[in-house]
């Protein structure tokens, strides 16, 4: 079932896809991506709107397991301006 | 790499110029570029040139749709030069096939003439959009369907990282790869950088015309942009996987290299390509110049053999003989339809158009010169350019397709591009801003460029004092401004046509205009490069008021006046012009034109040349206007800069004035002939180009002996004239209309007045030439249902207004009216001219049936209660109006049909008080007939102690004067300091009175001058010729405010609002409006110089009341 969260994770990239992340003190190995998307914001329904930096939200729905754990998805999420990384959905 | 990139000439939807992307490629190591824009090759020369200039190999193709305005489309590349031709004829079947603006093509399509032609089915295909619904079998039917075409066809992988993307990829790959079609990426390409997305997101909704919704957006993630080679292989790895990528990338450049299209081969370029004017096109031309050589007159005359033997050597050099064969045929062709048709431009300067009677000006007499029009020197087809009757031109276009085939001919078109006003507009419209408001905003600017929107808003004071100033307004301004210069959408250039030959569609795609003519794709430009002989039809609204004072001298006398044979050295016509009374004239009306006749005191034709050369930014910004007066007046000599030169400056009292002196000053000092002087001539109107022939001229001319500060002088002179000056053919081709319309302004001025006021050909609005008739004592008749004519007539020395001023009023209206008259009453006419309400209305409003009630007592407002029972009437029954006798609505309205107008007994209404008439004059014909707008504020102004027009010559040079008046003109041109000023013409009903606002006090005058319509000015007299006066003017004022307080409170309380708004100071005094531009010559421009003004038009009177005609008001006063 999946659940829904919004932690910070620690988040390691090589070759441009995550590869590792530390969530919650344990550390996780990415086994293979999913899928991947990106999202951008709704910047002309914000209250005082700025089209000059877009942003741009990544997600990388990936297979990963902790050392020794069984295998799970986890969605992880990328905010290109502020460079955070958050767990945002985990399948188990 | 990139086989699918859409630049901003996909309208709505690309984001950036061909150019930038073509540099973008090449910086990023890329070998080839694609552009395939939306519904066309719109862009497609653009792309080629900006391709050779990177060096890069260019591909073309276009974007398809695949039902009328659907959302699935295609993209198909050319192959070589059969590919190019079979997708030129794609584009325009596609075009063909739909609606204006909805082109669209099936496989079908494609099927036609496949040779050559690649099609792309990517994610918006229709194999696309089954593969994303997982229908597999109606994907691979499809995909089967486009195979079946005989074209190539290759599966597009595309990769936008939105959700469900990188899926659908993979499984596009697999359909591919299982059906044995070649797969490539591709990327959709909208734009540069990741940063345009929001530009993109604007124009998704602009095109549909909806508000900012993620649901509305094509793109949405942003990802659109002009990917490097090594993202482009990241987006597919992620989406099929490594190995798979790295083939992708592979096949994708092995498809580009194999489209890349070679300019000359397979385009084209690089010559010309006429229509067919049978064998020996050079033997058949000189024996028609020799024809007509003899049928001027000419043909011993000294100089004319030789010069005509010069020319055809250079037409024969370049080939070009069956080119001045066509142009002959088609000016005959116009001419023969009682067409008036005058060349325009250099091409006046050669005498083989002279002889062919394509002009009527013989170039040896006015000292023209061939090589400004042709020379060895000068790259590509010469422009002939024909000056025809506006109201005519579409005949001569017509004809013109009759005569060389539709296959063969198009027009030119040209694209509209954003500027500040159509920016904010569509983004106002995408951030959700209610229409009133950004109607409002947008009007509120000049007519700027859209990327000086905020630039302006600080600048202009007339925008400082708004309230746009604030951060909601800006986001709109900062997005508006990002638009700058995008194509918006494609227009009919007003005057060029394709003559070509039976190859014309295999280099050019067509579309319709909103007229209905065929329309290359290809801006003048554009169909340069390609090798296209364009000819330059031009409405000229002048020609047609000519034409048409001609046909009614004719109508009224009998009298047939052949124009051109009009003598040349009319006493009285030029006295008239010295007085300078010129309102209505071709180039001689504006008030700086009508302060320089006043000065230069023109007696001859050439005089007019010169006068309508001096008239430029040129002249008047290296101050060259004030030493050829004083030569000119023999205030002082004439200074030449050398002996050799005075035969060449003489005429021009030794100011270099014309780009013909140009030539021949280079052609003395350095002895290169003018072919040569020609090509260096051009290459003077860049600032790098001048530094070149600085040195070769330098070089020459010291080695033909002339001294240095001799040299020195003559180069700086020419220098400082840079790329400004005039052609004198040109010039000379616009004096003749100059010289015939004020002949006939001032021999048969009710014609003259009819023809310009049924043609509109001047700056001025209509009820100012209306005023100038009457200053010429020319009665103007009132509208009348049973004597106006579709244009405007002569009358009894009069001139009757036109039907077709009526506000609203239908073309076939006016026939209707015109055909079934006489009317012998209102009901008579509502009977039979089956006239909208509205027009009737407003017809009665106008006085239009004042004259059928002469003798009894009905008023208008009688007239107007009878239609709306009329129309009552008619709507109850149906049958009403189609059976004669039967209706008794009565044409006899003394005796009204009992219960029709039982509340309104006829003539008891009060009848329509002058001001109200006037009032009423304004709103339906934009004239104010029956008397001067401004009579209604006579007491006021006499209390005021406000000077009249006429007046004004009388007082002292510097006087401190109050002036009045309706606003005819604002004008901010170009002017020797660079300042931005506002010129301003006021009409008081004794003549104009110009009025000149500098920068200095624009602070407190520029938002009124550009926002009322009635204004009061106070100023110093300025006398700058020996007749003319105008006002260097500090304050003014809305009139009808001043009005308003007058009547309210008198003229105390008048003198108290004008004190009020008095000098408002601050640091802004003084501060100039804008970075001005200096050239190297000194002369400086304001970057809102020469910028339509802000806020409405004033052609027409604003809507709405203009006075308070309440109790008190006072009837109208004589001045």
């Amino acid at each position: 079932m999946a659940h829904v969260f919004g932690d910070p994770v620690e988040v390691r990239v090589t070759d441009g896809r995550p590869d590792r992340f530390a969530w919650r003190g344990r550390r996780y190995a990415v086994r293979r991506v999913l899928e991947h998307w990106v999202t951008t914001r709704d910047w002309w329904r914000e209250r005082e709107p700025d089209a000059d930096e877009p942003g741009e939200r990544e997600y990388w729905r990936v297979e990963a397991a902790a050392s020794g754990g069984e295998p799970g998805v986890y969605e992880l999420r990328h905010d290109s301006v502020t460079g955070a990384w958050t767990l945002s959905r985990l399948w188990d | 790499m990139h086989l699918h990139v859409a630049s901003a000439y996909s309208m709505r939807y690309g984001a950036a110029s061909p150019k930038a992307l073509a540099v973008r490629a090449a910086e990023l190591g890329m070998r080839t570029l694609a552009l395939t824009d939306r519904d066309g090759l719109y862009g497609a020369v653009r792309h080629v040139r900006a391709c050779a200039e990177a060096g890069i190999g260019p591909v073309l193709g276009a974007d398809l749709a695949l039902s009328p305005g659907g959302a699935e489309r295609v993209v198909v590349l050319a192959v070589g030069k059969a590919g190019w031709g079979s997708l030129c004829r794609l584009v325009t079947a596609a075009h063909a096939a739909g609606e204006r603006g909805g082109a669209w093509i099936t496989a079908g399509t494609v099927a036609e003439r496949p040779a050559g032609l690649v099609v792309l089915l990517g994610p918006a295909s229709d194999v696309g959009r089954a593969v994303a619904e997982r229908d597999r079998g109606r994907a691979v039917a499809l995909l089967d369907a486009w195979r079946a075409t005989g074209a190539e066809v290759v599966v597009e992988i595309v990769n936008h990282h939105g959700r469900g993307d990188g899926p659908r990829a993979a499984r596009m790959l697999a359909l591919a790869r299982e059906a044995g079609v070649p797969a490539v990426l591709g990327n959709g390409v909208r734009y540069l950088d990741g940063a345009d997305h929001p530009v993109a997101q604007v124009l998704d909704v602009a095109r549909k015309l909806v508000p900012l919704h993620r649901r509305h957006l094509d793109d949405q993630t942003g990802h659109a942009y002009l990917k490097p080679e090594e993202e482009m292989r990241r987006s597919a790895a992620l989406a099929c996987g490594e190995d798979a990528a790295d083939d992708l990338v592979r096949a994708t450049k092995r498809l580009a290299e194999r489209c890349v299209l070679d300019p000359e081969r397979d385009l084209g370029m690089g010559r010309a390509h006429l229509p067919g004017t049978g064998p020996e096109p050079h033997g058949r031309l000189l024996a028609r110049c020799l024809q007509g050589l003899r049928g001027r007159g000419l043909e011993h005359r000294d100089g004319y053999e030789a010069r005509l033997a010069h020319e055809l050597d250079i037409i024969g050099r370049k080939g070009f003989a069956s080119y001045f064969l066509t142009v002959a045929d088609a000016a005959a062709l116009i001419r023969d339809l009682g067409i008036r048709c005058a060349i325009r431009g250099s091409g006046a300067g050669s005498l083989v158009n002279f002889l062919l009677g394509i002009g009527d000006l013989d170039p040896l007499r006015h000292d023209l010169v061939m090589e400004r029009f042709l020379a060895d020197s000068r790259p590509g087809l010469p422009d002939i350019d024909l000056d025809v009757e506006s109201a005519r031109r579409l005949e001569a276009y017509e004809a013109l397709f009759a005569r060389f085939g539709t296959d063969a001919t198009a027009c030119v078109s040209m694209m509209e591009t954003y500027r500040a006003r159509s920016a904010i507009r569509d983004v106002g419209g995408a951030m959700g801003l209610p229409p009133q408001e950004i109607d409002a905003i947008a009007k509120a600017f000049p007519h700027i460029r859209a990327r000086q929107i905020r630039a302006a808003l600080t600048d202009l004071p007339e925008l400082r004092r708004s309230n746009l100033n604030n951060a909601q307004l800006n986001v709109i301004f900062k997005i508006a401004e990002r638009l700058d210069g995008l194509p918006r959408h494609i227009a009919l250039h007003p005057c060029g046509v394709i003559l070509s030959n039976a190859t014309l569609r295999d280099r050019t795609p067509v579309e319709r205009s909103a007229a209905g003519f065929p329309m290359s794709q290809f801006d003048k430009d554009d169909v340069e490069a390609m090798g296209l002989l364009k000819l330059d039809v031009i409405g000229v609204r002048m020609q047609s008021s000519l034409a048409h004072a001609v046909t009614e001298i004719e109508r009224t006398t009998g009298e047939r006046l052949d124009l051109e044979a009009v003598p040349r050295d009319d006493g009285p016509t030029f006295e008239m012009i010295r007085d300078a009374r010129t309102l209505g004239c071709f180039q001689i009306e504006s008030p700086g034109q009508r302060e320089l006749v006043a000065k230069l005191l023109p007696r001859t034709v050439g005089d007019l040349v010169v006068d309508i050369s001096l008239f430029r930014p040129g002249p008047v910004g290296s101050d060259m206007v004030n030493p050829f007066l004083d030569a000119r007046h023999g205030r002082r000599p004439a200074v030449f800069p050398h002996p050799d030169l005075e035969p060449v400056l003489r005429e021009s009292q030794g100011v270099v004035v014309w780009h013909e002196q140009v030539l021949r000053v280079l052609d003395v000092m350095t002895g290169c002939g003018l072919s040569d002087a020609e090509g260096m001539r051009r290459r003077m109107s860049s600032e790098e180009g001048l530094a070149t022939v600085g040195t070769w001229f330098r070089e020459r001319a010291h080695a033909r002996g002339y001294d240095g500060p001799t040299v020195e002088r003559v180069w700086r002179t020419l220098a400082a004239f840079g790329a400004f000056g005039f052609c004198k053919a040109h010039a000379a081709a616009f004096a003749l209309p100059t010289y015939q319309s004020a002949w006939l302004k001032r021999h048969h001025t009710a014609a003259f007045y009819a023809g310009v006021l049924s043609h509109d050909p001047g700056m001025y609005p209509k009820r100012v030439i209306l005023d100038d008739a009457r200053h010429f004592g020319v009665p103007i008749l009132p509208l009348d249902v049973n004597r106006s004519a579709v244009l405007w007539r002569v009358e009894d020395g009069g001139i009757r207004v036109a039907l077709t001023e009526v506000r609203g009023i239908a073309e076939a209206e006016v026939e209707r009216i015109v055909a079934r008259r006489p009317y012998a009453s209102l009901g008579d006419f509502w009977r039979r001219a089956h006239a909208s309400r509205p027009t009737v209305e407003r017809l009665v409003l106008a006085g239009g049936f004042d004259a059928l009630y002469r003798d009894t007592p009905v008023g208008r407002r009688d007239l107007l209660c009878r239609v709306g029972a009329l129309d009552r009437a008619s709507s109850v029954r149906p049958s009403a109006g189609l059976v004669d006798g039967q209706l008794p609505l009565g044409d006899d309205l003394a005796m009204p049909e009992p219960g029709m107008l039982e509340d309104v007994p006829l003539g008891e209404l009060p009848p329509m008080a002058p001001s109200e008439i006037v009032e009423a004059e304004l709103d339906v014909l934009g004239l104010d007939v029956s008397r001067h707008v401004i009579a209604f504020y006579g007491d006021l102004l006499r209390a005021l102690g406000a000077v009249r027009a006429r007046d004004l010559p009388d007082r002292g040079k510097g006087e401190e004067v109050l002036v009045a008046g309706v606003k005819v003109a604002t004008q901010t041109p170009a002017v020797r300091s660079g300042q931005r000023v506002i010129f301003a013409t006021l009409d008081d009903a004794t003549g104009p009175v110009d009025l000149t606002f500098f920068e200095s006090v624009q602070d407190r005058c520029a938002a009124t001058v550009f926002g009322s319509w009635l204004l009061l000015a106070r100023g110093r007299v300025h006398k700058p010729g020996f007749r003319a006066a105008s006002l260097t003017a500090s304050e003014c004022w809305d009139l009808a405010v001043l009005d308003e307080a007058w009547r309210a409170g008198g003229i105390d309380a008048v003198r108290r609002l004008m004190a009020a708004s008095g000098p408002s100071g601050g640091g802004r005094m003084g501060r100039p409006i804008g970075r001005r531009m200096t050239y190297s010559s000194g002369f400086a421009v304001s970057p809102y110089a020469d910028v339509g003004h802000a806020g409405p038009q004033i052609r027409r009177p604003p809507a709405g009341r203009l006075w308070h005609a309440s109790q008190g008001s006072s009837g109208p006063t004589d001045p």
